[in-house]
């Protein structure tokens, strides 16, 4: 193959849309040609940095104005159809008037659970159920979905976000457990660390959640994440929190308030 | 895990449980916002072409017919409505205004993070293509579209979208890496 055969195949070599066969070509080619390689590692290098644009989210407001469209024109066909109005159960205006992206999400999917349950309630028993179980767990895989892809984003309100996407999750995985875990532990927002202790106090039962929590404890630098922590342990009563708890009182360079919080917190589970 | 394809939701949409669509807008909302902003980089307007598009997909709903895969169809609809959105603002806007460059493409990064900055080096960059080349390359970049979609969705050869995507990437290393040397002409 000729350099000007080998470059003609650049697009298919960046888009994946290269066969085995000509990948091979364009492999020996490039081990032997400093000036195709040349060209393949500068196109290569700027599609691989189109990378750094984030994936933007949009207002509240997208998913608002698409569920009052979709309700009136459900509406506008049902009256047309001259079925009863009744099978929505409730009003999606009202289901959306709170401003909290969490709830917004949940109520979406509550919104599809309910929308498809209204419509199939008056059909068979055992096709509702199959479809409704089918549906409630692609929304709850889609709450996992969004959630993971959202607490790895570089910006932190999106993490917090998904964060907050999180908390919806009825049974969280092992990755979502393991992405609340690390954020706890790791998040340079102290924030999105916040959040992750409220989520993760939502799966508190959980032990690896409770082993998390405890190890973390020893692992934070600030007092508003060592307080929230501590605070948190001493709800669930969680007793290997002791030594942890010991360690903070003992260090003087912990602020004093969170040592005498600790100090509380050890009372109270010894007790 | 089993999910329901886009296909199935689309045909059930289709055929009067026009409520599945809200699963397909849960699927693919943010994906759609994103094509919008990188070719328009004005939030206010992907968020209303966002709008516009499923407002579409139930008016049209009828004429899905499957053959193409479900995403190649949502943005033949999505490619439309962001033409009409053009040819509405030709005739409204100062020419100025239509060629500016796109809001969100010159902003100043929310924090000095580098990444940050160098997301927006790569915005502006891309700002800079022609629509056309900006397009594809977002469709075959970010959607992950085959050349054999694209070339349905844009109504031409193959060749020809194979063709743009090289040139195209070609020419956004050259304005990104003139725009490294401007930015750090600037900074002495």
């Amino acid at each position: 193959m000729t350099c000007d055969d080998i470059r003609n195949t650049l697009p298919d070599f960046l888009t994946g849309e290269l066969s085995a066969k000509a990948k091979s070509a364009v492999d020996s080619h490039l081990a032997s040609c400093a000036s195709c390689a040349e060209a393949f590692h500068k196109v290569g290098e700027t599609w691989t940095k189109l990378g750094v644009l984030p994936i933007e989210q949009p207002s509240p407001a997208v998913r608002d104005r698409f569920y009052t469209m979709l309700e009136a024109y459900a509406q506008g066909l049902e009256a047309r159809s001259g079925e009863k109005a009744s099978r929505r159960a409730f009003s999606l205006r009202g289901l959306f008037a709170r401003n909290r992206p969490a709830f917004r999400f949940a109520a979406a999917s509550a919104f599809v659970l309910a929308g498809v349950a209204g419509g199939l309630l008056v059909g068979r028993t055992g096709a509702f159920s199959q479809k409704f179980a089918r549906l409630e767990r692609e929304v709850e895989d889609m709450r996992q979905t969004a959630a993971l892809s959202l607490l790895d984003r570089p910006s932190s309100s999106e993490r917090l976000l998904g964060v907050s996407y999180s908390e919806q999750v009825q049974t969280p995985g092992e990755p979502t457990i393991a992405a609340l875990l690390r954020i706890l532990d790791a998040d340079p927002s102290v924030n999105v660390r916040l959040a992750a202790v409220d989520a993760l106090y939502l799966f508190a039962k959980d032990p690896r959640v409770k082993d998390g929590l405890v190890a973390s404890l020893g692992r934070q630098d600030s007092p508003l994440v060592q307080v929230a922590l501590i605070d948190l342990l001493t709800e669930i009563r969680e007793q290997r929190a002791a030594e942890a708890l010991k360690a903070l009182i003992a260090d003087e360079k912990i602020h004093p308030d969170v040592r005498e919080r600790a100090r509380q917190s050890l009372k109270s589970l010894t007790s | 895990m089993r999910t329901m394809t886009d296909h199935n939701l689309m045909t059930e949409v289709r055929d009067g449980q026009v409520e599945k669509l809200a699963i397909l807008f849960e699927r693919h909302h943010v994906s759609l916002f994103n094509y919008f902003l990188r070719l328009t980089g004005n939030r206010a307007t992907s968020e209303d072409l966002v709008q516009e598009v499923f407002t579409r997909i139930l008016k049209y709903r009828a004429t899905y017919k499957g053959e193409d895969r479900y995403a190649v169809w949502m943005f033949k609809i999505a490619r439309n409505a962001h033409i009409d959105l053009l040819r509405r603002q030709k005739t409204t806007l100062p020419l100025d205004e239509q060629f500016a460059e796109p809001a969100d493409a010159s902003a100043p990064p929310e924090d000095g993070l580098e990444r940050e900055q160098d997301a927006a080096l790569v915005a502006r960059a891309l700002a800079r293509l022609t629509p056309r080349k900006q397009e594809i390359l977002v469709l075959s970049r970010f959607q992950n579209m085959k050349y054999r979609e694209i070339a349905e969705l844009m109504e031409c050869p193959v060749g020809t979208v194979k063709g743009t995507i090289h040139r195209a990437i070609e020419e956004l290393g050259e304005i990104y890496s003139a725009l490294t040397r401007e930015k750090c002409h600037d900074l002495r």
